[in-house]
């Protein structure tokens, strides 16, 4: 079975379940939840996650922050990284795209199809046949 | 007054009169806490608040250079911040309505001010602005708050509703149903009031491009099927016209037609039909959207497309609606440069219509149809036509042709075809940022040194990428456009044609100057006044620089016959080797002491006086 890691970081513990179970509902999928961008830089790390998910508005640390630290780190610097944010005006779609994120996922979102938009944004399988 | 309140008012009044009057009445009780700037034009209004901040703003609505609610919109564009009150005519009772919905916080009717009641006006005004403020960052600050709990609950009901959690029983499933349809009401509602709150801050870009009328139609139609199906209604597409393109926000334009049938399918009997029709005009092409409901109560009417307008609330809520649909749909409108409308059907219900632009009408008003082959020609690169329109027309005032690029492909194309003597820039354009057009721009040879000025609703003149010197950028200048320093700088910089050098009458024996001159002007040097008076009478220049030891010896009274074909003097710049002769004479426009002044220094005065008498003599012409 492939297994395909997706990394969530948001405060929220109530989206961090319901995020759980959408990505659920894709077998392959293995997700992580952690609370805050300190904690996200060293599961990501630890773990190597296909994917992150990334909440903006956190405490102490926010999504763009915990981008720009993700990025410094050589073991986690090629991760991508969509936004998940209740911010989605174009312009800020634009800015959180210059900030070197792979996309933006809108909340509220659509809990059956957010597997199949999270999939959208994985680089090509290639990568797990690699030893 | 207030001291707390308004402690600075701009008073914006031609009527010398009238603002006697106010200034008076305010002054009265000594408030010198108050301070009251007057001005007696738009453009003077826009350029002291781009400059101070003031607590209100008095605004009379007949300026000689803004009117009504032109007028209005202009002081809202320039100070969204601050609140205003207005002075209509006795009989204009109806523009006083609309000003109050253009924005105003107030109005006083002309000839009927009195102190007392002037005051109350100031005090309320601010306070209502204030309060307006405040709701603003709430309702935007809330939204964003509420997405956060609507993700948890509308994420949960919809996995559930997913059977996501396996099989629910029957009763349950249809609790659910409720619980799930009305949490989606909820998140289209806290959109709509976020749209709503982001337009009317001005905070939505616009990404106009040429829009396929029918396609987008048939896309919000097939998007609102299922909606319709729930309510039992039918949509049809009656007439849909091929090829008529507009220019718009394709996005924005689905939202309108989204909100026109979302509203006509709610309004619509059980089985009833919603008839879209596409249809072109002149310059225009319609989309109509006609339901079979019960008409619009007559007392509504004039309240349809204001926020939260219900007919009945009971009815609204009934109906699942927001009650800010029709109200988008006439901000964006009006945003896309068209018109939005309403009227009675025959036989019962209500035709809505949307008037856009047709794109060859849009794309046929971009070249100035002004064909003088020695106007000065201006490339305004800029998205909102009803800006490049208003634009055009002051500057067309002054004596500039302009033709517009609404796009940073289209500025490079024109750019290439037609030699302009000057380039504005807006920052934001649908295909790429000004700055990218600029860099590209400036690769062009022949657009090397052509000035390029910015113009930007963007705030943050700070940006490093702008400051580049590769750039070479002139000025940047935030919207509303502070028109008199554009034609002052256009004016100082742009070489007005390239057949008609300004003239200079030199009046001096020294040929070096006389050169240095000619690098900036055609030079006619005489070395009597003789020949200078002769001169005068050939031909008209620009300015004049004189000797002033040649000059006076031979005749004292030159400097009156100084004049061109019209009868204006010419500006004179004096040159004298001894500052002891340079006489503090009205009429010279700058003196300078050979001694003291490099021929660098002459040139450069001689050019920065060329470029006022230019920005002068356009200022008069406005």
């Amino acid at each position: 079975m492939t297994d395909i890691r997706i990394l969530l970081v948001d405060d929220e513990p109530d989206i961090r379940e319901i995020v759980d179970v959408s990505l659920g509902l894709d077998r392959e999928f293995t997700t992580r939840a952690c609370a805050s961008g300190a904690d996200a830089l060293v599961t990501a790390a630890e773990w190597s996650p296909s994917l992150i998910l990334l909440d903006v508005m956190m405490p102490l640390m926010d999504g763009p922050t915990t981008l720009a630290n993700l990025r410094k780190n050589p073991r986690t610097a090629h991760i991508p990284i969509v936004f998940l944010t209740a911010r989605t005006q174009s312009s800020e779609i634009e800015h959180f795209i210059s900030l070197g994120a792979q996309g933006v996922l809108s909340k509220p979102f659509n809990p059956m199809t957010l597997a199949t938009s999270v999939r959208s944004y994985l680089p090509p399988p290639v990568t797990h046949h690699a030893p | 007054m207030s001291a707390k309140l308004i402690k600075a008012i701009l008073l914006v009044e031609d009527e010398p009169g009238d603002a006697r009057l106010i200034r008076e009445m305010l002054n009265e009780q000594g408030s010198h806490s108050t301070e009251l700037v007057h001005v007696d034009c738009m453009s003077a209004a826009e350029r002291h608040l781009a400059e101070c901040g003031v607590d209100i703003i008095l605004l009379d609505l007949g300026l000689p250079d803004a009117q009504g609610l032109g007028a209005i919109r202009r002081a809202h564009a320039a100070a969204p911040r601050i609140p205003l009150v207005v002075f209509t005519g006795l009989d204009d009772e109806s523009l006083a309505e609309q000003a109050l919905q253009e924005g105003a916080q107030d109005y006083l009717i002309k000839g009927q001010i009195e102190r007392r009641p002037l005051l109350r006006a100031l005090r309320y005004a601010a306070e209502r602005k204030r309060l307006e403020r405040l709701k603003d960052e709430f309702v935007s600050t809330v939204s964003h708050e509420l997405r956060t709990p609507l993700t948890s609950i509308t994420g949960s009901l919809g996995l559930l509703m997913g059977n996501a959690a396996g099989n629910l029983p029957t009763p349950m499933a249809r609790l659910l149903t409720i619980a799930h349809t009305n949490s989606q009401r909820l998140v289209r509602l806290v959109n709509d009031i976020l749209d709503i709150e982001k337009m009317e801050a001005g905070r939505v870009v616009f990404n106009f491009s040429r829009v396929e009328v029918r396609t987008l139609v048939a896309q919000a139609i097939e998007a609102n099927r299922g909606f319709a199906e729930g309510y039992g209604v039918r949509i049809r597409l009656e007439e849909a016209l091929a090829g008529a393109d507009v220019r718009a926000d394709p996005d924005r334009l689905l939202q309108v037609v989204t909100n026109l049938l979302s509203n006509a399918i709610k309004f619509s009997p059980p089985d009833g039909e919603v008839v879209v029709a596409i249809k072109k005009g002149a310059d225009v092409v319609r989309v109509t959207v006609r339901d079979h409901g019960q008409g619009i109560p007559v007392d509504f009417r004039p309240l349809i497309f204001q926020k939260f307008a219900q007919a009945d609330a009971g009815d609204a809520r009934q109906k699942g609606g927001t009650g800010l649909g029709l109200s988008i749909v006439k901000q964006i409108v009006d945003r896309l440069s068209g018109e939005v409308g309403f009227a009675d059907a025959p036989g019962g219900g209500t035709i809505f219509h949307v008037q856009l632009p047709c794109w060859d009408h849009v794309a046929s008003l971009a070249i100035d149809p002004e064909t003088k082959p020695d106007a000065t020609r201006l490339l305004l690169c800029e998205d909102d036509l009803d800006t490049a329109l208003t634009l055009r027309a002051q500057l067309r005032q002054v004596g500039f042709v302009t033709d517009f690029a609404y796009s940073v492909s289209e500025a490079l194309a024109r750019a290439e075809a037609t030699q302009y003597h000057a380039i504005l820039v807006d920052i934001h354009l649908p295909d790429g940022d000004g700055v990218s057009l600029i860099v590209r721009l400036r690769e062009l040879p022949q657009y090397h040194d052509t000035p390029i000025i910015v113009v930007s609703a963007d705030t943050n003149p700070e940006r490093d990428d702008l400051r580049s010197s590769k750039l070479n950028v002139l000025d940047w200048l935030n919207k509303p456009v502070n028109f008199d320093r554009l034609v002052h700088l256009l004016a100082k910089s742009v070489v007005r044609n390239a057949n008609r050098r300004p003239r200079i009458l030199h009046v001096d024996d020294d040929n070096l100057v006389a050169r240095a001159l000619g690098e900036i002007a055609d030079v006619v040097t005489v070395n009597s006044i003789e020949a200078a008076q002769r001169a005068l009478k050939a031909g008209d220049f620009d300015l004049a620089v004189l000797d002033v030891e040649l000059a006076k010896a031979a005749s004292p009274d030159l400097l009156p016959e100084l004049r061109d074909s019209k009868g204006n003097a010419i500006p004179v710049v004096v040159f004298s080797a001894h500052s002891a002769n340079l006489a503090d004479d009205p009429r010279e426009q700058a003196a300078l002491a050979k001694s003291h002044s490099s021929i660098d220094n002459l040139v450069a005065t001689v050019r920065d006086r060329l470029a006022s008498r230019l920005a002068s003599v356009s200022r008069e012409m406005i």
